[in-house]
């Protein structure tokens, strides 16, 4: 953290006869490689630090609150797996969670340990596309192919199953659309497998990195009460200490059958950040495996009426998405369509605290921390 | 015959335009073929396979296709630019690149000119690409070039005196400034003789001209994630790729060449063996710079980027002090090291 | 920090309704989570209550949104129907609980205080809810829109706000051809 100058300081250093400089405001976006889609963050910047910055978002926003109110709730399942498009699967979960609730539909057990799987290889892709994309800021490129050779047999075995490479529209209130192909569950077993064989070679490379060391250690740190006000989740809550998962604290689906670890981190920089989401990898990889062995028989879909109606009552659902808490509030009055429907996205909550992380940071930090607080834009505008 | 070619005598003129052309063919064929190399080895670094249609085989017309396709772009100037300034600085950062390669010996009697003060020329040529930038960075009216020409200039000044250094160090060794004569002047085994300086001051010189040519992990003035292209942002079509990409690899071979002279033994073969002098001396050469070539591209995909305040610590707290230290070791070398020890 | 003492919602009824008494109207429990109602004038003060008290600690704040309920149950259920709504979504890592705080707002001239000096992640919220329901919190640092564009007219969370399907309510607002423009269209 550097002192900023405020403009008192610089007349005086003038008195003193030195250079008289000003602040520049820098627009950082709306098209920026470093911010992955239309965010733009307005700096204003004395040389190279960070006076200001201010997070300038809605370029992307579809108005998901108001259009569902106009579709049933089939439509709305496939609408919410475009929010946060690297984890399609993981958006639909919720959703459907809380159509269950006010329905009081049971879900099969084949279902459950099914969508166990999906979420947990869901996650997988989304966090290593994440460390794709950090490691391509820090100017290191070559993870990001490491990472795309891992996330491709991944994809092609969900794609097998789901027949979508992104938004996959394979769940349903009251189970799955349909079983899982033949062949898909040694696919993914086989695909997890090498996630975990390989990651410690990828890790290497990056997190055994001086150079990483000295880029992320110490920069951009986020304390715990950040968190906490700010309504930060998932793997950046997590590396500042705070153990938070909404898999261990209220677990749902069958996540108390699993024997996982939830990584925290202490300092809350941009390293530990970081280093929770490569572990979280190798903990989804594990619940795979185990969700695989203990997979039961049996259909996939519950009772479910025709018509999907659920009925007077509001609840709130939330779930452990890969890039933290994200949550419905459905209100029903008994109609088709939710009378309302509130989403609560992980990324909106993380951005929010950017102004507070990014005030007295370098040029070059600003983008480290950009790219460790791991925002999806379709997840902020949604 | 006719009467002027009777007049004609070979002189120094006709002679310089002959070795002129051959730079000027040379140069941008073999900045081609380091494109290639840059884009095949990174590949194949990565698990890909890098450009495999153009030209049919694996590829090989990639860069000459990228070539005409951005010769063929329209040139965008704009229109807040101060115009004369912006059009001139890719020449200005390519030209002293081209410059670079008059006093490269690729063979005892294989060289443009051979200097008395080839290595001051060297330095100081060296040096100008950088004003080119600043040119580039200030003439763009757009921040991003500004904030990467001025950390370009910043790199500039803490990494030009390590290089500086340690090419004196080499000089001091050789005790002459003359390119032909560093070359000449080493023994086997090059770099490892007297032990310890030349292969540190070779470490300090890799890390300065990586520092220089702007290569990651030093390239901050061109970081594509953070500001765009640096100076180069507003530039378009041909001028982009003048002052950058072919600027980019022209330079990174002209290095190499410089760092086989200083240190590699240039032209000479490997090892002392009767049998190895029939090879010539230019394939020694080429040998060699493809090694140092590989070394930089290699350096390339392998590290992150370091922040510009980490590297002026690794210059000025690193590099400089150490530079400076070798200086007097190889002095106290030259002065108290007994005879039997030089060869 | 993790999760201290797990607490079961009716136990945090009572601690709700020993700490804050009257300041909370009626608290239920509904799917497990606390549902309690207040006034606009006493959102701070329980906002603050709820974070600090020890009992309690719903130290995490989840969202704020609003839901306009002058269409709930449909056209023939009028008896349902209702105002417009601020909801404060709050979570208690320490003790695993769930509050969804209800303030009930004028629907013609919503009016609220600002909650972001005590959870600073309300203060993108609050924008929202300016840009979508048109709510006017007051003490807000930087009450300016988020979402929506500056020049847009109107508050599409309102019921009120018909989603044009695939007609325009609202006419194209620049020039529709050349001769348009011509002529001083924009």
């Amino acid at each position: 953290m550097t002192q900023i100058r405020t403009p008192e300081d610089v007349a005086r250093e003038v008195a003193e006869g030195g250079l008289a400089t000003q602040q520049m405001i820098l627009n950082v976006g709306p098209q920026h490689p470093a911010t992955h889609g239309v965010f733009r963050l307005l700096a204003t910047i004395d040389g190279e630090i960070l006076a200001e910055a201010e997070p300038v978002i809605g370029y992307m926003h579809r108005g998901y609150e108001k259009l569902v109110e106009a579709r049933d709730y089939r439509q709305i399942t496939n609408l919410v797996s475009r929010m946060d498009w690297l984890s399609g699967f993981n958006n639909e979960l919720p959703l459907a969670m809380a159509l269950e609730t006010l329905m009081e539909i049971e879900v099969p057990p084949r279902a459950q340990w099914l969508r166990v799987v999906m979420l947990e290889m869901n996650r997988i892709l989304n966090h290593l596309m994440f460390f794709a994309s950090f490691g391509a800021e820090l100017g290191a490129i070559t993870p990001t192919f490491y990472a795309f050779r891992e996330r491709e047999d991944i994809q092609l075995a969900m794609e097998s199953a789901t027949g979508g490479r992104m938004h996959f529209g394979f769940m349903r209130p009251g189970g799955l659309k349909e079983d899982v192909p033949r062949g898909f569950i040694a696919q993914a077993l086989k695909s997890v497998r090498q996630v975990i064989a390989r990651l410690d070679q990828y890790e290497d490379l990056l997190v055994g990195n001086e150079i990483f060391k000295q880029r992320t250690v110490d920069v951009g740190v986020l304390s715990r009460e950040q968190v906490m006000s700010y309504g930060v989740s998932g793997p950046i809550a997590r590396g500042s200490g705070v153990s938070d998962d909404v898999r261990k604290d209220e677990p749902y689906l069958v996540y108390d059958r699993f024997d996982f670890n939830v990584p925290i981190g202490h300092s809350g920089d941009c390293f530990d950040r970081f280093w929770v989401l490569v572990h979280e990898v190798v903990e989804s990889a594990r619940i795979v495996e185990q969700a695989i062995e203990g997979l039961p028989a049996g259909p996939v879909l519950g009772k479910v009426p025709r018509v999907i109606q659920a009925p007077e009552g509001e609840v709130y659902v939330r779930a452990e998405n890969p890039l933290g808490e994200l949550g419905y509030y459905l209100a029903s009055d008994g109609d088709r369509r939710p009378y309302r429907l509130k989403i609560r996205t992980p990324s909106f909550n993380n951005v929010s605290v950017l102004p507070e992380v990014l005030r007295g940071t370098f040029v070059a930090d600003m983008i480290a921390i950009l790219g460790s607080f791991f925002f999806v834009l379709g997840d902020i505008d949604r | 015959m006719p009467e002027f070619i009777q007049n004609f005598e070979l002189t120094a003129w006709w002679i310089l335009a002959i070795k002129l052309i051959v730079v000027l063919t040379v140069v941008p064929v073999g900045a081609l073929a380091g494109g290639y190399a840059l884009h095949k080895v990174m590949a194949h670094l990565q698990h890909r396979l890098g450009p495999m249609y153009a030209g049919g085989f694996h590829g090989w017309a990639q860069t000459l296709a990228d070539g005409i396709k951005f010769v063929l772009k329209e040139d965008i100037i704009p229109e807040k630019a101060d115009k004369p300034v912006f059009k001139y600085a890719p020449a200005i950062i390519f030209i002293p690149i081209l410059l670079l390669y008059l006093v490269i010996p690729v063979d005892r009697r294989l060289i443009v000119q051979d200097l008395d003060v080839g290595l001051f020329y060297l330095l100081a040529v060296s040096s100008i690409p950088a004003i080119g930038i600043l040119m580039a960075g200030w003439s763009s009216a757009n921040k991003y070039a500004l904030i990467g020409a001025l950390r370009s200039a910043a790199q500039l000044i803490a990494y030009e005196l390590p290089i500086v250094l340690s090419a004196a160090t080499v000089a001091m060794l050789a005790g002459t400034l003359s390119v032909v004569g560093i070359v000449e002047a080493q023994d086997w085994p090059f770099l490892f003789w007297p032990p310890g300086i030349g292969l540190i001051a070779f470490i300090i010189f890799f890390a300065g001209s990586v520092a220089e040519m702007n290569l990651p992990p030093f390239d901050m003035p061109v970081a594509e994630s953070e500001i765009i292209t640096g100076a180069f942002t507003e530039y378009s079509g041909m001028r982009f790729i003048f002052g950058y990409f072919f600027a980019e690899t022209a330079h990174m071979i002209a290095f190499s060449g410089l760092a086989v002279t200083f240190f590699l033994g240039g032209y000479r073969p490997i090892v002392p063996w009767e049998p190895l002098t029939v090879i010539p001396g230019i394939v020694w050469f080429m040998l060699k710079l493809f090694v140092m070539v590989f070394l930089y591209l290699w350096v390339r995909p392998t590290f992150p980027r370091l922040r510009e305040d980490q590297l002026q610590k690794f210059a000025w707290k690193g590099l400089i002090p150490g530079s400076l230290g070798l200086i007097l070791v190889a002095g106290a070398w030259i002065l108290y090291a007994p005879e039997w020890l030089w060869h | 920090m993790s999760v201290q003492e797990r607490v079961s919602a009716e136990e945090a009824v009572e601690r709700l309704r020993s700490t804050l008494g009257d300041d909370v109207g009626d608290v239920e429990v509904r799917f497990g989570h606390l549902d309690a109602t207040c006034s606009a004038e006493n959102l701070r003060h329980v906002m603050t209550t709820l974070r600090d008290e020890p009992g309690l600690r719903f130290e995490f704040f989840t969202f704020l949104s609003a839901i306009d309920r002058s269409e709930f149950g449909g056209p023939d259920k009028p008896d349902k129907h209702g105002g417009l709504e601020l909801i404060v979504h709050l979570y208690s890592p320490a003790h695993v609980l769930h509050i969804n705080v209800r303030v009930p707002l004028d629907l013609a001239d919503p009016r609220c205080e600002s909650i972001s000096a005590i959870y600073r992640g309300a203060n993108w919220h609050e924008r929202e809810m300016r840009d979508m329901f048109g709510i006017q919190f007051e003490g807000h640092p930087n009450l300016t829109g988020i979402y929506l564009p500056e020049d847009f007219e109107g508050h599409p969370g309102l019921r009120s706000f018909k989603l044009p399907n695939r007609a325009f309510i609202k006419p194209w607002p620049g020039a529709k051809d050349p001769e348009e423009a011509a002529a001083g269209g924009r």
